[in-house]
């Protein structure tokens, strides 16, 4: 194969050597593996996207036939829809917000369980106890309730001095409460962090601590290359579910997408069109749209990982 | 390695098993077994609904033995999306239980069908105005179920402290707001505001609007109203917002239709704007000073609020048993039995002769909202045809272009053009 | 191949007491936060009805066992236990689809050359993107068709089928960390594929397939939407599904009954986590990936 040392499984078809003797029975065997996917890829997947592609050119209300009407749903969208722009710098707002703070806290909170020797299994699973709730009607209550005015949010700081009142009803603080609620269920990128790090092998840290490489040092050089797939791939589907991110919004906002649409972010308002509107058309259209942006944006991560994910496979191979 | 392999065939087994189990789930819920005819009836509302309901179906079905009903129920939010999603999909229930506002769309879309041609079904009993609600296009898509009204819920307790004169039948919106000021300003309140903001439910709108002689739509489905009219109902909100008279936006947002997140429900007011059954979840948090008061009428005495036909029942045009299905309508309608059963669980009935048999019988706050509908016998104008296709998204457009106009990032001005606006493109005018 | 286990020792591990106690005094200012929420919803769960809501207080003024009692008795005449089978039957097949389908998807991808590899892993990633609400309906008329309404397959069958990219994608980077000499050294045993997945890879990916059935299991245990649009007879209802059927907003809500429930369906979950999270540690402990 090549000798790029790192390179993302979609960046290029392998390179047809055609030298090895098994490479046909290879083929074969793949296709074996992958099939389960590929026929769940076709049916379960690939066909509704392509209705909801035809959609997307259509009015269609969900009751009659849908009509095609060409970009016409596009084209209101971007140019006489205030409340789309709003949507998206809702969604923007919110997804600069979460992802790197919760990223952060589960990187922090699993480094920080690696180092733990009594109780890992405690702190663990006291770390994604909130994890295991979603965002249900109940948690929603709860966090309703902790920032709203007068709560508890609001008498720590008021206690402290500061003085803004319940957030869940302040157009500019309401996003931040959602994004909060997020941030709170960091259990799952923490989980894959900690598999992660179980992956790298000690004699790593054994042969650098007889080298004398200080904390830093290792952290460094070893666990950041080392968890580099998982840091990436943790960054590429936090981003991804925090551009689609519905739930917490709902559940706060109690699917209004209130105060004065302030969490009315991006999927909120095309579940309310789709499905309280009854624009089935349009909000295939928005889905579309969303689809090619967070594409953009993968595709961008997907490109810089060349430059800092580091694969065990791959540079053993470039380097045979 | 061997170890592995045994892992996999158990994993296999397991597979194939739980295959097993969820194929013999799946066998007998679709089409009925030996020649029974199987029905899907499906509905929202809460446990109390479900148990009655379900005491309903089983008395139909030992009266019948060859059919059996399948029911389904889920809250009205959640019900809303999975049956568009049955409709869309082409699997519409045999019989569902529908809102004021999904007639028209699931009528014109060919979803329902034409109750009309079904002699099992009678309607001889049910209340005229009521029943008019349900007819589309000069055919009876659906069957008026029970009827409600708006009300104003208030803690008659604080009112009394307060040393505010008790409403009236006749009480104008014009004391209405004098009322909301006084009980704002009394010291007796404890902080607790008045009302409820007016301006976020297009249901008191409407009322508002009738009572001015006017209405949301006129009977050719275009919008009955202007924007100069949504403006001047808007201001008139504001004014009361700024004067403290009713809760501040911040309360307003809160709202997700439950009545314990409503301000009264969460002690912030003294009164509230709602439909009267639902009414009946202030009790456990207010306690024994929950009132019903009637909504103000117009200067001239008009009055705005009519009985409103509570939900309906239909069937799918698609049924394969539309004999049957109009049959267990019918029995849900005009069987005396059922109707005891079912009480006043989806409304006061809309069946002249089971709502004499039932109201003697209602207990606890059923018995409140019939005495309260009572004194309205015989006074309210008829009941506006079903809301026009379109009008569906229609209600929360109105709050959410309010929430603008009270967190003050648009003017009622600005804000009612908007709706004007988006109304029209909705109804396609 | 898999003996001796070697500890991992970490760097910190061998740090002053001093630095481990301070560790752990700031690891459980964090968790007293962060559970803070959940003690809320935990004491929500005994107010009375007029408490629920209204109160912005943490702890009930007495504590309302009647919450329970009308939650256990179950929904619509079905009881909890019934509700509970349900979930846990969902649940489970799904984690057993999601583990077996997306490790098979993932070691294609990851380990083996295929004609189309690329444009095909970029299609996976691509079908995260799209939100589910736009699928919905055609997803819908499909397993309509299929005649797997108002069954668990909906909910099952995808999971079988790898249509969950998520854990295909997560799978695939924890395979691509592992060395590319284990298949090369199996294949000179004379390992196919076949065998070398089987044997030498998914051993080595169990972190990976831990997490898959976890997340699995939690998400669709809490996936409320899916069972919504699919499930149709209250007997095969799922808990998650139930308790929502305490608040109606066009009629009277039972929010204590509500919290009461979503504590009691909690159990199942937490339950699951304690028992699967000790794995993730014993993982590749014991790899030996050299020694």
């Amino acid at each position: 194969m090549t000798a790029t040392a790192t390179r993302p499984p979609d960046a290029a078809p392998p390179a047809t050597g055609g030298k090895r003797a098994p490479k046909r029975e290879r083929q074969g065997a793949a296709w074996v593996f992958l099939s389960p996917w590929v026929l769940g890829a076709a049916v379960l997947t690939l066909l509704p996207m392509a209705v909801s592609l035809y959609l997307s050119f259509t009015d269609y209300d969900m009751f009659d036939a849908p009509r095609w009407i060409g970009f016409r749903n596009y084209t209101q969208m971007f140019t006489e829809d205030p409340r789309y722009w709003r949507s998206v710098i809702t969604t923007l707002t919110y997804v600069v917000i979460a992802v790197p703070l919760q990223l952060l806290l589960a990187l922090t909170v699993a480094i920080a369980l690696k180092s733990v020797k009594r109780g890992k299994g405690f702190y663990r699973s006291a770390f994604y106890a909130p994890s295991l709730l979603g965002a249900s009607m109940s948690i929603a209550l709860v966090w309703r309730a902790i920032f709203n005015d007068g709560g508890s949010v609001d008498n720590l700081l008021s206690g402290m001095g500061i003085d803004i009142g319940g957030w869940i009803n302040k157009p500019g603080w309401a996003i931040l409460s959602v994004a909060l609620l997020t941030i709170w269920q960091f259990g799952a990128p923490m989980v894959i962090f900690l598999a992660g790090l179980q992956q790298i092998p000690a004699e790593l840290y054994e042969a650098a601590a007889v080298d004398g490489a200080t904390w830093w040092r290792q952290f460094r050089s070893i666990t950041i290359p080392m968890l580099s797939p998982v840091l990436f791939f943790n960054l590429v589907l936090q981003m991804i579910q925090a551009f689609q991110v519905f739930t917490p919004a709902f559940a706060v906002s109690a699917g209004k997408g209130g105060p004065a649409d302030s969490t009315l972010v991006y999927t909120l308002y095309l579940y309310d069109r789709g499905f309280t509107a009854s624009h089935m058309g349009y909000a295939s259209a928005m889905a579309w749209a969303l689809l090619l942006a967070i594409g953009v944006v993968t595709a961008v991560l997907f490109r810089t990982s060349r430059a800092w994910v580091f694969y065990a496979n791959d540079n053993n191979e470039g380097a045979r | 390695m061997r170890g592995n392999r045994t892992t996999t065939s158990c994993a296999l087994a397991l597979v194939l098993t739980l295959a097993g189990t969820l194929t013999g789930c799946g066998g007998d819920g679709g089409g009925g077994s030996g020649g029974k005819v199987s029905l899907r009836f499906t509905w929202w509302g809460n446990p109390d609904r479900a148990a009655r309901t379900e005491e309903a179906v089983k008395l139909f079905e030992q009266r019948h033995p060859d059919i059996d009903i399948a029911t389904s129920f889920a809250g009205f939010d959640t019900y809303k999306a999975k049956l568009a999603t049955q409709a869309a999909g082409g699997d519409a229930p045999d019989v569902m239980q529908l809102d004021y506002r999904q007639i028209n769309q699931y009528a014109t879309s060919g979803i329902l069908l034409n109750l009309g041609e079904h002699p099992e079904l009678r309607t001889s009993d049910i209340d005229k105005g009521l029943l008019a609600t349900g007819v589309v296009d000069g055919k009876q898509y659906a069957l008026p179920v029970a009827r409600g009204t708006e009300t104003v819920a208030y803690d008659a307790a604080l009112w009394r402290k307060a040393g505010v004169p008790a409403p009236t039948l006749t009480w104008t919106w014009d004391d209405w707001a004098d009322a909301m000021r006084k009980l704002s300003a009394s010291k007796a309140t404890q902080g607790r505001v008045g009302s409820t903001d007016p301006g976020q439910s297009e249901d008191v709108f409407e009322i508002w609007l009738r009572s001015r002689g006017k209405s949301l739509y006129t009977k050719g489905e275009k919008l009955g109203f202007t924007a100069d009219d949504l403006t001047r109902y808007w201001e008139w909100c504001t004014k009361l917002r700024e004067e403290g008279a009713v809760v501040p936006a911040e309360q307003t947002t809160q709202m997700d239709g439950t009545v314990e997140n409503t301000p009264l429900g969460r002690l912030k007011s003294v009164s509230d704007f709602n439909w009267d059954a639902p009414t009946s979840g202030y009790a456990p948090i207010i306690g024994e000073g929950l009132k019903l008061a009637p909504f103000p009428v117009g200067e001239d005495g008009t009055p705005g609020q009519y009985f409103k036909p509570s939900m309906f029942f239909g069937a799918s045009a698609e049924t394969a048993h539309p004999k049957q299905a109009a049959q267990f309508i019918d029995f849900l309608l005009n069987d005396k039995k059922a109707g005891a059963i079912l009480g006043a669980t989806r409304g006061i009935p809309a069946n002249d002769a089971i709502r004499q048999d039932v109201l003697p019988k209602l207990e606890g706050f059923d018995q409140v909202v019939s005495t309260y509908q009572k004194q309205f016998e015989g006074r309210l104008k008829d009941p506006p045809p079903a809301p026009p296709k379109g009008d569906a998204s229609l209600q929360s457009t109105f709050s959410r272009d309010y929430d603008q106009v009270s967190y003050e990032r648009m003017s009622p001005r600005e804000a009612a053009e908007n709706y004007i606006t988006e109304a029209k493109a909705e109804l396609r005018q | 191949m898999t003996t001796a286990p070697i500890t991992t020792t970490a760097p910190a591990a061998r740090r002053r007491p001093t630095g481990r106690i301070v560790l752990h005094i700031c690891l459980i200012a964090v968790l007293l936060v962060m559970l803070y929420p959940l003690a809320w919803l935990l004491a929500t769960s005994f107010k009375p009805a007029d408490e629920v809501i209204a109160s912005l207080k943490l702890l009930p003024s007495h504590f309302e066992w009647g919450n329970y009692s009308t939650a256990l008795d179950g929904v619509n005449e079905v009881s909890v236990g019934r509700l509970l089978w349900n979930s846990l039957l969902i649940a489970g097949g799904a984690v057993l689809g999601n583990v077996i389908s997306c490790s098979l998807a993932a070691y294609a991808f990851a380990r083996l050359r295929f004609r189309m590899r690329g444009p095909l892993f970029a299609f996976m990633i691509a079908t995260i993107m799209l939100p589910h609400h736009a699928i919905l309906i055609p997803q819908y008329i499909i397993f309509n068709q299929l005649g797997m309404v108002n069954t668990y397959w909906p909910m099952i069958l995808p999971k079988f089928l790898a249509t969950d990219a998520f854990f295909v994608f997560l799978i695939v980077q924890f395979m691509r960390g592992l060395p590319r000499e284990l298949e090369e050294a199996a294949r000179i045993d004379g390992c196919g594929p076949f065998r070398s997945f089987f044997s030498v890879i998914l051993p080595l990916t169990r972190p990976a397939l831990i997490t898959t059935a976890i997340f699995t299991f939690i998400w669709t245990w809490n996936d409320f939407f899916t069972q919504l649009i699919y499930l149709f007879e209250p007997e095969k209802f799922t808990l998650t599904l139930a308790l929502r059927s305490f608040v109606d907003a066009s009629s009277q809500s039972a929010f204590g009954p509500m919290f009461a429930m979503s504590v009691f369906a909690l159990l199942p979950i937490v339950l699951f986590f304690l028992a699967f999270q000790r794995f993730l540690v014993e993982g590749m402990a014991s790899s030996g990936l050299k020694g």
